[in-house]
Parts: structure tokens; sequence; C-alpha cells
């Protein structure tokens, strides 16, 4: 067997595991809601259905993986969603400018919020969970002087995105965008160096700084996307503010540590998409079951770390941040 | 014709009220290898390193073939015709070994904003089969590889582009024998196309034997340039030094019997992988050596003996019974360690030398309330580090800007502080001047004369000849003979039983 066909079997046999790993999740999940509650939950069309919801977080948890590689961390993912939902629904309905609109609206919202986090935080010099969790506060302000309080609805002709085949399409475009970033591009590649040792990084002629801002921006036109699907799906959008907007952190904050815990298969994308899978059956299962919000938050916590704890597997004496 | 490849004019670079360089001028030629050789903290790495780009100079110029250049990063030096290798690690996680290979030159594989990883992946393989390192898969992400054979794509990475100067930073101490000769013939590739080698070492034969020309620098001062045939080891060591190295280097006496009194019993350890039914005793007032190449397993005994190695099975017992099977049990029964990777294992980069000379005599240090006096801190730093000749300003500056040998020294005064009555030390001299080389060894020495005992764990062949009452040669994880301390014991000896 030559060198090359050596290391693609090797490469191959890795992924294959994470595929495992992850199906054994689905069908976990799946299996402990089903056996509990049979008849209002799992079938085919409600899995379905699960899976077209789970997209949605998804698709902004690919674009937040660039941010999280590098270390850095981003508190207003709700925020950005909110504001650039309500930005893109403005521009196509408010300035009839339609799908075009909503699209445009909303990724160079998204980008903007992505421009503006790394600027303050190359700028200030100040941790990105701190310069993100201030810049939340004043979007969830812009996103409400920009609704006028009121909620924003987008109308039944621009909801393609909110269903099959567009919602469908609109991710698979941005997994195959990511996916090439990561894989194919400089971009991908520096985002691992500067996360693994920025300083020798740096020596190697990469511009930290101008890679942090990049990663922002890609990370917040995904976002962007998501405020898309999430808007086309929900129909409307609220401009809440005094950090209500955080609830929205969770799911797509989840899904990317899925991505980092399945870096090691070489496959953060395809795991991020099946985590938020994951992600989301749980969720649907406790809705099946009724259980009070409280303890659905509770075990889905329970559950998410232990999903996490058995997926990363740290090496003996390795050092966990 | 005119040979001179660079020009060094006047070069000066302080850190804070440091001056690690001041005003160097000196030549290097084409087709040489020019050792740099000096003290720890003399200035050498800060030389190279602002040749390199990885710091900026303060004053005065490199010129290079005629032309004036100032890098401001590695990537920047590699075009102008730089390159280096560094003492520690060089390569990142997290990347394959071709994206290490190539990083910061990604471009030549890059059309319309798309890489071509299978172009990289082919390129990086075939310049790894013509260094030899076909084991190494181009596609395999560089965390699968362990420190040498990274260090060896570190060597691919540096030289495969023609550079017209390779520095090569205390990498040798680094490798294993086998890496060693790999680098060595690198070096002599790099002089017969006509390049030239920066080379910096500690190890004075290695120097003389490899380099044409050797330049000292002492306290950040250009002192000489002489050629390698006109000089010999003592007179190097009196240029390093500024003075005559006199007094013994190793132990002299011969005839000294080994307590019977057993501090330290090893029994049936294995570690998964590493080592396998390992069985020795450690005796009071001894000097116990461990040798064999890098991969024997020679490093995990270092672990395995202060409760840090993981999935052991065995014991590990004082005399008194207790099984130290963890780090806290270790230091709290008074032994000590120092691991071969200091950088990552041993210090605290980001604190104070006072801190981490302080950091497991803490409980020492605090009164009967719990609370810790500064001033007892640092002077109990400072003792300690002043013992041991640390190059600093303070004991207040951060470790990280010491250079490699000062940083060693911060390691052993901690435990000389600690006063630990077992000392495990894993390659104690690595990256360590010829000055305090010898003061370590005749520390070692007067503890092993109190009645400390000691492991030391080696790659260089002659400390353990001339530092150990016995020593124990490590094969593919297991014991393969052992040598008692004698007259007659030479390198040969010891390599016989490592191959």
């Amino acid at each position: 067997m030559n060198v090359s066909n050596e290391t693609t079997a090797k490469k191959q046999s890795g992924q294959l595991k994470g595929y495992l790993l992850l199906i054994i999740m689905v069908f976990i999940s799946w299996g402990i809601f089903k056996l509990i509650t049979p008849n209002n939950f799992g079938s085919a069309q409600n899995m379905l259905s699960y899976f077209e919801a789970s997209l949605l977080a998804a698709v902004g948890a690919v674009g937040f993986y660039f941010v999280m590689v590098m270390g850095m961390f981003d508190f207003s993912i709700g925020a950005n969603i909110m504001l650039s939902a309500i930005v893109g629904c403005v521009f196509a309905n408010r300035l009839g400018m339609g799908y075009a609109g909503l699209i445009i609206g909303a990724i160079v919202t998204g980008s903007v919020v992505g421009l503006l986090n790394g600027l303050f935080y190359i700028k200030l010099r100040i941790p990105s969970m701190i310069v993100t969790t201030g810049l939340a506060l004043i979007y969830e302000s812009i996103a409400n002087y920009i609704a006028g309080g009121v909620e924003q609805t987008l109308p039944s002709g621009l909801r393609a995105f909110g269903q099959m085949p567009g919602n469908i399409i609109l991710a698979i475009i941005a997994f195959a965008i990511a996916y090439l970033l990561l894989n194919y591009t400089k971009i991908g590649t520096y985002t691992y160096a500067i996360g693994s040792n920025e300083f020798v990084a740096k020596n190697m002629g990469i511009k930290v700084n101008k890679y942090k801002i990049l990663a922002f921006i890609i990370s917040g036109a995904f976002f962007g996307i998501m405020a898309i699907l999430t808007i086309s799906y929900g129909s409307s959008m609220v401009a809440v503010t005094g950090m209500a907007s955080m609830t929205r952190n969770f799911v797509p904050t989840m899904g990317c540590f899925f991505g980092l815990a399945f870096k090691k298969y070489g496959m953060p994308i395809p795991a991020i998409v099946i985590g938020e899978f994951v992600i989301n059956i749980i969720f649907f299962g406790f809705i099946a079951l009724g259980a009070p919000t409280a303890i659905q938050d509770v075990i889905t916590g329970f559950a998410l770390l232990i999903i996490v704890m058995l997926t990363t597997k740290v090496a003996k004496g390795e050092i966990v941040k | 014709m005119n040979n001179i490849r660079l020009e060094i004019k006047n070069v000066s670079k302080n850190f804070g009220i440091t001056k690690a360089l001041q005003s160097v001028s000196f030549n290097i030629n084409r087709g040489e290898i020019h050792a740099l050789i000096g003290e720890n903290g003399s200035g050498k790495s800060t030389l190279t390193n602002s040749l390199a780009g990885i710091y900026q100079k303060d004053n005065g110029t490199f010129i290079l073939d005629g032309k004036e250049i100032n890098p401001v990063n590695q990537v920047e030096a590699n075009n102008e015709g730089i390159s280096i290798i560094v003492q520690e690690l060089g390569t990142l996680d997290g990347l394959t070994v071709a994206e290490n290979i190539f990083l910061g030159h990604e471009d030549r594989f890059v059309k319309i904003g798309i890489k071509n990883t299978s172009a990289m992946n082919r390129r990086a393989g075939e310049l790894l089969a013509e260094y030899g390192f076909d084991r190494i898969k181009p596609s395999d992400m560089i965390e699968n590889y362990n420190f040498e054979d990274r260090k060896l794509v570190e060597i691919v990475k540096a030289t495969y582009f023609d550079p017209k100067i390779v520095v090569i930073d205390e990498t040798t101490t680094a490798l294993s024998r086998e890496g060693r000769e790999e680098l060595y013939k690198q070096m002599n590739n790099i002089r017969d196309k006509g390049n030239t080698v920066i080379f910096i070492s500690h190890d004075l034969p290695e120097v003389l034997k490899m380099s044409d020309t050797i330049t000292i620098l002492r306290d950040g001062v250009y002192i000489d340039t002489i050629k390698s045939a006109d000089i010999d080891e003592d007179g190097l060591k009196k240029l390093m030094v500024g003075r005559d190295v006199t007094g013994k280097y190793y132990r002299s006496d011969y005839d000294e019997e080994i307590s019977n009194e057993i501090v330290l019993k090893v029994q049936d350890v294995s570690v998964p992988g590493l080592i396998s039914h390992i069985s020795f005793d450690l005796h009071k007032g001894e000097i116990l050596g461990f040798g064999g190449l890098s991969e024997s397993g020679m490093h995990e005994i270092g672990k395995v003996c202060f409760g840090a190695s993981y999935d052991r099975e065995g014991s590990v017992s004082l005399a008194d019974g207790t099984n130290i099977n963890d780090i806290p049990t270790a230091i709290s029964h008074s032994i000590a360690y120092t691991s071969k990777d200091r950088d990552n294992e041993s210090l605290v980069m980001n604190q104070s030398i006072r801190d981490n000379i302080c950091l497991p005599s803490l409980d020492e240090l605090s009164n009967k309330a719990c609370l810790l006096n500064d001033k007892k801190l640092k002077e109990f730093a400072d003792k300690y580090a002043k013992q041991m000749s640390t190059k600093m300003q303070s004991v207040n500056q951060f470790v990280s800007n010491l250079s490699g040998g000062n940083k060693q020294k911060v390691v052993l005064a901690r435990w000389i502080g600690k006063d630990s009555d077992i000392l495990v030390l894993d390659s104690p001299t690595r990256g360590i001047d010829i000055k305090v080389k010898q003061d370590i060894y005749q520390l070692m020495d007067k503890m092993r004369k109190s009645g400390k005992s000691i492991i030391m764990i080696s790659e260089e062949l002659m400390e353990l000849i001339g530092m150990c009452d016995r020593i124990i040669i490590m094969k593919d994880g297991k014991i393969n003979g052992e040598l008692k301390r004698s007259k007659a014991m030479d390198e040969n000896s010891l390599i016989s039983k490592m191959v």
C-alpha cells in the first residue's frame, strides 16, 4: 500500500468512527424518548421536522466554529440573530426588496456585527467574552429601535426558507461554504494555526489580528443566514432587550462544542450538523413528554454535558480550560 | 571574490533594562558552518532571532549578500533566504504535517482563493521522501508524532527552499543520537551547496567537530571569531567564561561504596506503550543514571518516580513503605523532578521567577495564619536564584523572558530551595552552558555526599559516565543492562547496550 493510500485509509477510519458515534447518539436519544412516549414522538415525519429545525442552529454553529477554534467566544449570538432578522425583514418588507432584501439585509448585518465584535476585541484588547457581552446590549437596543418596539413579521410570500426545500438548500450552501473555507482556503489553515499557538503563528507571518477579525465576520455572516432561516421558520421576530436575546446563544454554542469534540476525527462540520440534530431530538422529546420547562432545561443541560464528556475523551494529564 | 554572506554591524537589542546585545559586529561567510557560542544569556538566540524576524533589533544592520535586510517575521526572513530551527517546538497542533511545512507559504498551492490540498500533500510527501523521512505522512495531523519526529519536520520546513542561511538554535540537545546524525547530515548538505549554517550549541566537542568558524559572545558583547581548527575545548571555555575554567568537572572518585540503605524502590513497573516490567532500587547518597535512545522509555522513568505517569502498573515506594502514586505525595515526601520539556512541564511561563521558585515551598513559607509574606518570598527566591547564578534583572522578572539555560536554573533553584532528599533530574543540563554545567555537577556531587539521592536521566553519555554510581541502559521500554562506575567505562560500552 503506498503512503497516500495508507493515510487516506487511516483518515477514513477515523471519520467512520466519528460518524458511527454520532449515529449511535441519534439512535440512543431517539430510542429513549420513543420508548417513553411512543405515540407522539419520533415518527419518520417527526424526525424530518426535528432535522429541519436543527438546521437553523447548525448553520450558525458552523460559522461560530471559526471563532471558537481560535480560542475566542461570542456572547452576542442571540442579539446578532435578532438584529439581522429584523433588518432582513425590514429590507424585504418595508423597503419592498423581497428575497434579495431578506438575504442581503440579514447577511450584511450579521457580517457588520461580526466586524464590530472583532474590531472592538482587537482594538480594546479586552477578552472577547466581555466585549461581546457589552456589544450584545447595544445590538439589542438597535434592533429594538429599528423595529420600533413592534414585532416584525415576514410576509407569507417570503417564507420559502422556512420550509422544504428552501431551508435545506440554504443550509447546504452554508455548510458547503464553511467546509470550503475550513479545508480549502488559507483561512482554515490559519484558523487552526492561531488556535494552536498564536505566537508561533505570528512568527510565521500570519496577520493574527486580521484573521481574528475575519473569523468574527465569517461567524457573523453565518448568524445572518441563521437569522434568515429563523425568521422564515418562525415567521416573526420580537426585538427583546435586557440581554434576553442570550437565550438564543445556547443551541449554536452546544453544536459548536460537538464540532470541537469531533475535530480529532477530521469531521467538525458534519459533527455540528448531526450534533444539533441530537440536541433537537432531546428538545422535542421533552416537549412530547410535556415536561415542565425547568425540568427540560436541567435534563437537557446534563444530557449535553454527558455527550460532550463522552465524545471529547481528554487524554490523561491533558489540561482542560 | 568577496566570500561574505552576512555582515552584522553594530546590532543592539535591549529587553527593558537588560542589554541583550551591545553593538555586536562580525561577518559570516558563504559555504561554512559558523558556530555561535557563549554562556546562557550571552545573546546568541537574541541575535539569531533578530536575524530571523522573531525579534526586532533596536539598532544596527544585517547585510545579506550586500543588501540590508529587516525581516519583521519568519516568513519575511524566509523570503530573504533565512530560516531558523528553534530550540523548543516550532510546529503547530491542529495542522497536518504538510500544512506545517508550508505554513505562511501556502500561496503557491492557492488558485482563486482555493487551496489545492492534494498538491500540497504531494509536494510535502516528495520532500519528506527526499530527506529520507518517508515514515512521516504529509496528511497526518502533526500531533500524532513525537517531539523528535516533529523536529525532523522542522528541519524539512527550514531547509527545503534552499535558504542562504539556516540558523540551528540549540536543537541537537532535543534530538536522539539518530536525530543528531540526521541533522549533521543536513548541515553538511547546506554547506556543500555553498550556503551557510549558523549553529548554536553548548556542546563544545560537537561545535569543534561540526563547525568551520566559531564566534563567541559574552554578556551580549562580541568577543572573537576564530577558525575551529585553531582552538581546542579549553580555549573555547576560556573565551566563553572570560577566565580559565579550572577545577574538576565530573566526579573524580571511583571507589566509593554505595550505601545499602534503599530510599526508593521501583517494582515491576509498566506503562502501556512506554515501559515494561521495570524494577530497580535507589540507594541513599547514590547517583543512579538512566541512558538510552530518546524513545527507549527512559524519560518515562522520571515521571514514574514522581507519581506523574498515567496508567502505571507496579509499585513505586519509599523506604518507609509509602507508595508514590501521585505528585502531591511525591513532593510531600521530599521527591523533586525536573522534566526534559521544561517550558511545558516544569515552568509556569507567564509568572515571575519568584513565583516559580517558591511554588512547591509555599506551605513552608506561609505563616501560622496561612498568609504569605511578600518580602519572605522574595528573599527565598533571590537566595536560590543567585545560588544558581541565574542571569536576571530581579526575581520579579517573568520566566518567559529568560534564555533557555536560565529557565533551567530556575527549575533547579526551585528544588534546591525545597531541600528535597530524592531528585529526579531528566536532562538537567539540556541547553546549559559549560560554566553552569560544572556548577550543576558539583552541586550534584555535594548533594550526594550529604546523603541525598539522585536519578539522572540523560542522553549525554559523557555526563552519565562522569557523574553516576550506576547506569541503567534502557532499550525498547526495558532495562537492557546495568553498568557500575569505573574508570574503564567509555561511551562504546553504553552504546553497545543502547542500540
